[in-house]
């Protein structure tokens, strides 16, 4: 067998190895085990724990439900799109053909939603399964073409832009005026984008233990041991490249919430930062380590950079720049302690 | 089957699409095959050749270069710039931003290699850092025409030949000498068929990565400079439409996306086939969008011929075929 490629030539050094018990051998305690799988996901809440305590410094009321709002309405596109790459990224892939679904879905909503609820709901309802579908197709075709994740995502990524672009060829389209209230609406004192965030913690309290969360992170950590377990690599990729359109389609949803329209390019810059949000927050990106916690904090960290740039009044291009660097350095160091922990146990 | 056509099948497949579709197209559209027009499509696949270049290197070493779209952005944007329309400041301007292009590259590169950081991680990043650098640089506003120099290289002739196809073909030239005669050659085909036993074989895998990924920045920051004096001026935004069509071009010509395969010189057949679509679809009416799709197709279709799953299918078929010719001799 012919194992190239980035996706797959990492694989070999990590599954020939029992990497638990090793590990777990060379630590007395079991707490320091605890400690060291969590880490990066701790370095993520420090450096979020910095930036907000900077943040607070430079201007007044950071510390308030309002700000907990704006930062929950700011972040929530990206969040949702991560959850999708999350789910990819713990089964050890990539996704990034959300880049077009987001746009797909962004148009349809700003053309067909029309003004009523008799013409929204219907296709509100069918935007998330578009995406689901779009998805598992993505899933069908890595398993059945044998192909890289990275691939196929790149392909349908040309594709669903150019369905996109076929609906609106430029940014505008009109939605009702009650779609934007309800995204911008409050309860008890909370905004819909902080229910959306309490919603999806729930969702992954529940996922996680379910069947198919547990398989996707064991096939992420080890196909072959996975396979031979009994698990249906084909049905693995279907739900989890399914899921990961699904969580981009409701992204587009919130998106159209907060810009009153279609773009059929807005799509492409939520790529990057939706697997950056993932990354800083602990996730590994070669398979089966993290969980939607460590997204939720990354996803904060680049919207609080974002806030930053702004009070710092700097020009707001810098914000990209930012994000880049961290999610690099971040990556890095996930790598290097891939390798050492691969060297420390040969 | 003679062994040169079943060796070099996918380029001889590259090259057979690509006349296909000129006769084809030739039907749409009348005068498709003037010499005018053929002129201009050689200008236009010059652009796409010159970038997949960098990226056939790139992915035959088992990568892939996602930063392609800004390098090629900065480089236009940074040579109007400095050029601020005058030919006298190209003597530094244009080795200075070849070599930034190069170490832009070299950066990726040393990510990739030394650090184990995923490509597709790695040369994101990288693109998205250099396009919110060159926003933050030029204020958001595009800078000045390009020099009257660069737009001779780019739109000028050398009697009935442009000028960039001529550099276009000299680089080809190059290219394909030193993917077949070199010992860097040899070691990339190496690293993108098999990094580990590329490794205990004793090929250096730091530096042939390192130096893929640099000409892969080096040839986008030419061809930036270059398209810019095809559009006479540089904006933002002009790098992105090549990063789907450097990919494409190298998939259509033949080389394995997966690596260790493939030759610059299906590459430029890739780029002509690109070309031909991109000029094909206005005169069908198409848009820009379904251009996307169809390059999004090609590329899915043109990995899936090259990957295992494909060759497994065939074997099968082939294997039907062997056992059902018996039986009918039975019968």
């Amino acid at each position: 067998m012919t194992e190239v490629g980035w996706a797959k030539r990492s694989v070999p050094t990590r599954r020939d190895q029992p990497a638990v018990p090793r590990r777990v051998s060379r630590l007395r305690f079991a707490h320091s085990t605890f400690l060291v799988d969590r880490a990066p996901f701790l370095v993520a809440c420090l450096m979020l724990a910095v930036l907000v305590a900077i943040y607070g410094a430079l201007r007044d009321g950071v510390f308030t439900l309002e700000e907990l709002n704006l930062d929950a309405a700011a972040s929530m596109a990206l969040l949702l799109a991560a959850t999708g790459q999350t789910i990819v990224l713990l089964r050890g892939g990539i996704d990034l053909s959300i880049g077009g679904m987001i746009s797909l879905g962004t148009v349809i909503a700003a053309t067909e939603f029309g003004d009523s609820w008799t013409t929204a709901l219907p296709w509100g309802i069918a935007i998330p399964v578009i995406g689901l579908l779009v998805g598992m197709t993505n899933g069908l075709l890595i398993s059945l073409l044998r192909l890289q994740p990275f691939l196929v995502t790149l392909a349908t990524w040309s594709i669903l832009s150019g369905a996109a672009l076929l609906i609106l060829p430029t940014d505008g389209g009109t939605l009702p005026q009650g779609w934007m209230a309800f995204g911008n609406a409050s309860l008890v004192g909370l905004s819909t984008s902080v229910w959306i965030l309490l919603v999806l913690f729930l969702f992954w309290l529940w996922f996680s233990k379910t069947r198919l969360g547990v398989t996707i992170r064991a096939t992420g950590s080890n196909e072959k041991s996975a396979f031979l377990s009994g698990v249906s690599i084909t049905f693995v990729n279907v739900a989890t490249y399914g899921l990961s359109g699904f969580f981009a389609a409701l992204a587009a949803l919130y998106l159209t919430t907060q810009t009153g329209s279609g773009s059929p390019t807005i799509g492409k810059d939520y790529i990057l930062p939706s697997v950056a949000a993932a990354v800083i927050g602990g996730i590994s990106l070669f398979g089966g380590r993290g969980g939607l916690a460590g997204t939720v904090i990354g996803a904060f960290i680049l919207t609080i950079i974002g806030n930053l740039v702004f009070v710092l009044s700097v020009s707001s291009y810098w914000q990209p720049i930012v994000s880049g660097v961290i999610l690099l350095v971040a990556v890095l160091a996930s790598s290097l302690a891939e390798r050492s922990a691969r060297r420390s146990v040969t | 089957m003679t062994p040169f056509l079943s060796r070099h099948r996918a380029i001889v497949l590259a090259y057979l699409g690509m006349l296909v579709l000129l006769f084809l197209t030739s039907f749409f559209s009348p005068g498709f095959l003037s010499v005018n027009h053929l002129r201009t499509m050689a200008v236009l696949a010059a652009f796409v050749g010159i970038v997949a270049l960098g990226q056939t290197f790139v992915i035959i070493g088992g990568g892939i270069d996602l930063s392609v779209p800004w390098v090629l952005n900065c480089a236009a944007i940074l040579m109007t710039l400095v050029a601020n329309g005058q030919d006298q400041p190209l003597i530094y301007a244009v080795p200075l931003i070849l070599a930034a292009g190069a170490a832009v590259g070299a950066i990726n590169g040393a990510g990739i290699a030394l650090f184990g950081v995923p490509p597709i991680i790695m040369t994101l990043a990288v693109n998205v850092i250099l396009q919110g650098g060159i926003l933050v640089y030029t204020g958001g506003t595009p800078p000045a025409t390009a020099p009257a120099l660069i737009q001779f290289l780019a739109v000028g002739r050398v009697g009935p030949v442009p000028v960039v196809a001529l550099l276009w073909l000299t680089l080809a030239l190059a290219a394909s000498l030193l993917l077949s005669k070199t010992p860097f050659g040899r070691r990339l085909y190496a690293v993108g068929t098999s990094a580990v036993v590329a490794e205990f074989s004793g090929v250096p895998i730091v530096q042939t990565t390192m130096l893929a990924y640099t000409l892969s920045g080096f040839t986008a920051a030419l061809a930036g400079m270059l398209l810019t004096g095809f559009t006479a001026q540089a904006y933002l935004g002009m790098g992105d439409p090549y990063l789907f069509t450097s990919i494409a071009a190298v998939a259509i010509g033949g080389a394995s996306i997966l690596g260790g395969s493939g030759h610059y010189v299906g590459t430029i057949a890739g780029a002509f086939v690109l070309t031909i679509l991109t000029g094909l679809l206005p005169a069908l009416r198409l848009s820009n969008g379904a251009l996307l799709i169809v390059y999004g197709v090609v590329i899915l279709i043109t990995v899936s011929l090259a990957s295992e799953a494909f060759s497994d299918l065939a074997a099968a078929i082939r294997g039907a075929l062997r056992r059902a010719e018996p039986q009918k001799g039975e019968t």
